[in-house]
């Protein structure tokens, strides 16, 4: 246990699942031997007995299946209208607490996150304690607690639980809402969004939102750094005013404690609660589209694309059909041999996992099936999880899996069974969404009645390959032009906002890649005052989380160049390049570039490199039209001798570069490094940026010019390799 | 968000786990004739048993030229056995209605099956193939060796902080086998014959070297007899296990360095070398850490990310190790704060706690968390088998799940402040800075500067 903490600590895991011990994106080919092998066990081992006299040749049968009983909770309502549901397990002397609110879902609106942000600020201060008061008093006697916006959890040492149950009322009932411990959480919100934004499944899961359900609908809005910005005190607390009532309240209490104890816990520190009316929310209703549609979000540094198959269904918590909707979807893909992982892990080698899911909803439930592929072979893959759509739809289901999904969905349950507050969650459930008394008890008996048609049934009914959305988060050049097959493609951008992009072929008549930089030029100052300037040398500084670094760059025409990173008297990095060769020092250790950097150092070491791309090979091409921060910019891919591939992005209406980005291949992995130019200022009448905004991965810096000069006679002593 | 869900995983996991029971967990030991230790507890309150084998073999058993091979076979023994096709291990295991895994660590590797109760044959028998003849092919070796690169790749090269424990065990360690990281080279793995896998597991892979830990709905006897049927007639291997000898000298000066990795925010690492788990000393090291680490109050929370906002995590843990091992403390830097400044208010902590004996009433805060942890750690049979195994396998005493509470009860308010001057040295350590990718990646970006 404590192993498997600690490396997940250091974010280092070095235990492996069983489920990934035939995973790996070896080649197709190897792929698909591998499979055949599975596939095909042209059998060296029906076995003998091998050793002694038992006979090992088949597994053991079963005994008599065990009997699943399931633990009884007792429950009782306080005057004020909390519901207390009581389960006794003696078996370890502690217990624990857990509060929930039955609360509708809240459609926020331009203050966006101020629910959940209210749920953590219960923990941080009430009118008697300060946040550090309440971390003392939790942890002296060993216990948890947390607060979210829809209940308080805290558990202890039954001979605590007087104490702890003090705290949770005190959090519970009278909490201060101080302005510095929401300023904190703004801030750490605010940083996770941030990272957010570059992280493909965090996109996806933002514009799955809005396609389902829009963004006029509490599972459809954005929680964005601006809606966390406006949120402030009075919000959290007219939220916990309005809603943090008793009588919407489930106090499920589990463990070593019986129900008189509970019961007169419960009154003592709950009894003074006030009840009060809160106020109920309904939405419209969401459907499925009319047709398949395709959306795409460009993400152009991605080397995978995201694929999410989804859509609104109309399944109500509770609803018979969840029953046998879950076997469905554990067939199509909820584990390791479902029907999604076997195409296109095991056959096809497309992605490390595919699977689905089937949710239930009091409002309106969700199906959705994802994978993680690789671009090339995104349509492909689209292309199976359809197959597999339709053929749980079609295909009536091989009886043998449908007893070993049964077989397995039976032992999950029975395995949550040793958690006794599974018992408690199962009798709120009941009392919470009207379910059948015997909803859990008759669970498993249901569940092996599942028939094939049942499975059909489910599948016509909630399967939809033909009134899907198919959201790709991924490179856009790479992987549109292969999901067209699958319906209209619209693209949206990391908000869910749909826009149309400007392509190559949109911008022919209009304008040629030789103006764009023609226009560019001019924009920095013309051609004849650029090619007058014989050298450079240029400072910026950057501050890296605290380091202070100090960037120096000095260039000679035509192509000498010389670089260095530095902190104060530490020279982190070095490049040095004399026009035909140069040398790389990194932390004191230097090597000379190879051919390939060579090569690219005689385009990237030139002043304007723009100005000589045609005599040094330098391939150009207008890709498209697309937006820098608000401005249109047209995109221009720029190919080097080298291979090397980088693209340009020149404001439409001013000329000048706006950004520049590359695709970095390291033993990491690859990495889309860009950099944004900000701040064009003039010196000596040419226009030179001072301000960078340098992007590597998620990371992002600022880098601002110090000095800039020109024409001073640099030597050429500067660009000697030593 | 990578940083945050680390955080929040920090936050919701106790520090402390491995304390065992109080109210007495009774079980049954024996051995069987080919040295085979077994270990039964029976739990009839949920009609489910964990079937669990633990083999004393880890990263430090292996051939330096060859790391990795501990960890490749955790991968290697899910391909079946003489009688199991490949693909089969996990099929049985689910159509059965029951959950697996397996991990492996610098000491042992270790297996489970969590099975309906009728299934507890499946689960022997299962294990007994493992240990008897499991499949160890080309297939299998091929198909394992892209798997667990892919692996790496997820978990190490791909994670932000993900190489931490790599990069700092091999500057903690000169000469020990802990240099190496579990996962190893992917170099040697390359470069091994078939041969090799198929020695490593004819030396480890023996009845002598394994303990098998039942626990959960089973009835004594009738599991000793199935034990009997699947394990007896396993022979005996009847060599000398190979064990590392070599003796890490003590560090004399203090080692610091800088990786540069795919991360947002800068973080320092300080690995501290400590003793063995189960000597006095490591028990007093533990309630150091947790003096520092555990809960919202705990010095290093309160001051240095609480109060402070210097960082958005920060902590310190010491590894269970068999032989002499590091307390690591991790932190990362908040926005805006320089790794000098957070190493700093870090180190003032450790002053604080070096030069005040800490109060009655923390110290006292520190016991009730030890025997909260410890009552609450054996909740599910899985753990049981797996704390039973691990005190049996490292102490020879599977008991101390009853009893190693009061280990942690002798330590003294003293201890913990002699502890802290003794080991918390700057010549006992290894400092790591953490820096993101973008501050070697310079030059690279001056370059796109000028080209205009």
């Amino acid at each position: 246990m404590k192993i498997l903490t600690i490396q997940l600590l250091i974010g280092l895991v070095l235990f492996s699942c069983a489920t990934t011990k035939t995973t790996s994106r070896v080649d197709d080919a190897d792929q698909k031997d591998v499979a055949e092998e599975v596939l095909t066990p042209a059998d060296q081992s029906t076995g003998q007995p091998t050793t002694g006299s038992l006979d090992r040749s088949h597994p053991p049968e079963p005994g008599p299946a065990p009997v699943i009983q399931l633990g009884t909770a007792e429950a009782f309502t306080m005057d004020n209208g909390l519901k207390v549901f009581v389960v006794e397990n003696h078996k370890l002397p502690r217990v624990a607490f857990s509060l929930v609110l039955d609360l509708d879902a809240i459609y926020e609106g331009d203050n966006a996150g101020y629910i959940s942000t209210a749920g953590q600020l219960l923990s941080r201060g009430t009118t008697t304690r300060s946040k550090s008061q309440i971390d003392q008093e939790v942890d002296f006697i060993g216990a948890s607690l947390s607060t979210s916006a829809s209940g308080v959890y805290g558990s202890s040492l039954t001979k605590h639980m007087d104490r702890l149950l003090e705290l949770m009322a005190d959090v519970t009932l009278n909490p201060s809402f101080p302005q510095e411990e929401l300023d904190k959480i703004k801030t750490e919100t605010i940083s996770g969004l941030q990272a957010n934004k570059d992280d493909p499944g965090a996109i996806a899961s933002n514009v799955r939102g809005v396609l389902r359900y829009g963004k006029d609908h509490p599972y459809g809005e954005l929680i964005t750094e601006e809606t966390v910005s406006r949120i402030d005190i009075e919000a959290c607390k007219a939220f916990y005013e309005t809603y943090f009532k008793p009588n919407i309240g489930y106090l499920a209490i589990v463990g070593d404690i019986d129900k008189d104890q509970a019961y007169q816990l419960v009154d003592k520190y709950f009894g003074q609660w006030e009840k009060g009316d809160v106020p109920e929310h309904e939405y419209d209703k969401t459907t499925a589209p009319e047709s398949t549609r395709v959306a795409l979000v460009d993400r152009p540094q991605s080397v995978q694309s995201t694929i999410n198959i989804t859509y609104p269904v109309e399944l109500k918590t509770g609803d018979p059909d969840v029953l046998k909707g879950r076997v469905m979807n554990t067939i199509l893909g909820g584990g390791f041999s479902s029907y999604l992982m076997q195409n296109l892990r095991e056959t096809h080698g497309y992605t490390y996992g595919a699977g689905s899911s089937l949710s239930s909803d009091r409002l309106i439930g969700s199906f959705n099936a994802s994978a993680d592929v690789r671009n090339e072979v995104t349509d492909s893959a689209v292309v199976e999880f359809m197959n597999e759509l339709r053929r749980i739809r079609e295909e009536p289901v091989d009886e043998e899996l449908l007893q070993s999904i049964k077989n397995y969905i039976t032992g999950s349950f029975a395995r949550s069974l040793e958690s006794p507050s599974t018992i408690a969650n199962f009798a709120i459930n009941v009392d919470r969404y009207d379910l059948p008394e015997d909803y859990y008890s008759n669970y498993l008996k249901r569940i092996q009645e599942v028939t094939v048609s049942d499975v059909m049934e489910m599948a016509q009914k909630y399967i939809k390959p033909d009134n899907a959305y198919i959201l790709v988060v991924g490179k856009a050049s790479e992987v549109a032009e292969g999901l067209k097959q699958f319906g209209p493609v619209q693209y949206y951008d990391i908000y869910g906002e749909p826009y149309t992009p400007t392509t190559a072929a949109d911008l022919s008549g209009e304008i040629e890649v030789g103006q764009v930089i023609e226009k560019y030029l001019e924009a920095l100052g013309g051609a004849e005052s650029l090619r007058n300037i014989q050298d450079i040398k240029q400072v910026m500084t950057t501050n890296m989380q605290g380091l202070d670094l100090q960037i120096t760059s000095i260039r000679k025409a035509p192509n000498m160049s010389f670089e260095t990173v530095a902190a104060g008297d530490m020279e982190f990095q070095k490049q040095v390049f004399n026009g035909t060769e140069g040398v790389e020092v990194v932390q004191g250790q230097s090597k000379p570039l190879d051919d390939k950097r060579i090569q690219e150092s005689l385009v990237e070491s030139r002043i304007i490199p723009e100005l000589a791309y045609g005599e040094l090979g330098v391939e150009l091409t207008l890709t498209g039209l697309e937006k820098v921060g608000d401005e249109e910019s047209y995109v221009v891919e720029i190919a080097q001798p080298s291979g090397k591939k980088s693209y340009a992005y020149y404001s439409k209406e001013s000329g000048l570069k706006l950004k520049e980005s590359t695709t970095l291949e390291t033993p990491q992995g690859s990495f889309t490094q860009s950099v944004e130019y900000e701040d064009y200022r003039e010196v000596d009448g040419v226009k030179f940026p001072y301000k960078a905004i340098i992007s590597m991965g998620p990371q992002k810096m600022e880098a601002e010019v110090v000095s800039i000069e020109l024409n001073t006679g640099v030597t050429d002593d500067v660009f000697k390799l030593d | 968000m990578k940083v945050l869900s680390l955080m929040l995983v920090a936050c919701f996991l106790p520090l402390v786990t491995l304390f065992g029971q109080s109210p007495d967990i009774d079980f049954v030991e024996y051995e069987l004739d080919n040295g085979l230790h077994v270990i039964l507890h029976q739990d009839n309150s949920t009609p489910i048993v964990a079937v669990s084998i633990m083999y004393h073999v880890g990263s430090k058993n292996e051939d330096p030229q060859r790391t990795g091979f501990a960890h490749f076979f955790e991968h290697l023994l899910f391909e079946g056995s003489e009688n199991i096709d490949r693909g089969q291990f996990d099929k049985l295991v689910t159509s059965a209605g029951g959950a697996m895994n397996a991990n492996t660590w610098y000491d042992r590797t270790y297996y489970y099956e969590v099975l309906p109760s009728n299934q507890l044959a499946l689960g022997l028998y299962l294990e007994s193939e493992r240990l008897l003849h499991a499949k160890i092919d080309s297939i299998g070796i091929e198909t394992q060796r892209e798997v667990v690169k892919e692996e790496r790749r997820l978990r190490v090269d791909n994670t932000p902080y993900g190489s931490v424990l790599e990069e700092t065990m091999k500057r903690s360690y000169q000469v020990h086998p802990y240099r190496w990281p579990v996962i190893g080279s992917m170099d040697h793995l390359n470069a091994a014959k078939d041969q090799e896998f198929m020695e490593f597991y004819k030396t480890f892979y023996v009845p002598e070297n394994a303990v098998l830990s039942l626990a959960g709905d089973l009835d004594i006897e009738e599991a000793k007899a199935l034990v009997e049927k699947y394990f007896a007639e396993i022979p005996r291997g009847g060599h000398e296990i190979p064990k590392p000898t070599v003796v890490e000298p003590p560090q004399t000066a203090e080692i610091r360095d800088v990786v540069y990795d795919n991360i947002q925010l800068p973080a320092v690492i300080q690995s501290y070398h400590v003793p063995a788990q189960g000597t006095e000393d490591f028990y007093a090291v533990s309630m150091l850490a947790q003096l520092l680490s555990q809960g919202e109050s705990s010095r290093l929370s309160k001051s240095v990310k609480d109060e402070q906002q210097k960082a958005l995590f920060v902590g310190a843990f010491p590894l269970d190790l068999e032989d002499p091992g590091v307390t690591i403390a991790f932190g990362i830097a908040n926005t805006g704060v320089s790794p000098e400044e957070l190493e700093a208010a870090m180190d003032a902590e450790y002053e604080k706690v070096k030069s005040e004996l800490i109060s009655e009433e923390e110290f006292q805060k520190l016991r009730n968390q030890i025997e909260n942890d410890f009552i609450s750690a054996n909740s599910r049979v899985a753990g049981i088998a797996e704390s039973l195994a691990n005190y049996h396998m490292y102490y020879g005493d599977a008991n101390l799940i009853n009893t190693e509470i009061e280990r942690y009860l002798d330590v003294t308010r003293e201890d913990i402040q002699r502890v802290a001057n003794k080991y918390f040295t700057r010549e006992n350590r290894v400092v790591l800075y953490y820096l993101p990718k973008s501050a070697q990646q310079q030059p690279e970006t001056t370059d796109i500067e000028n080209e205009r």
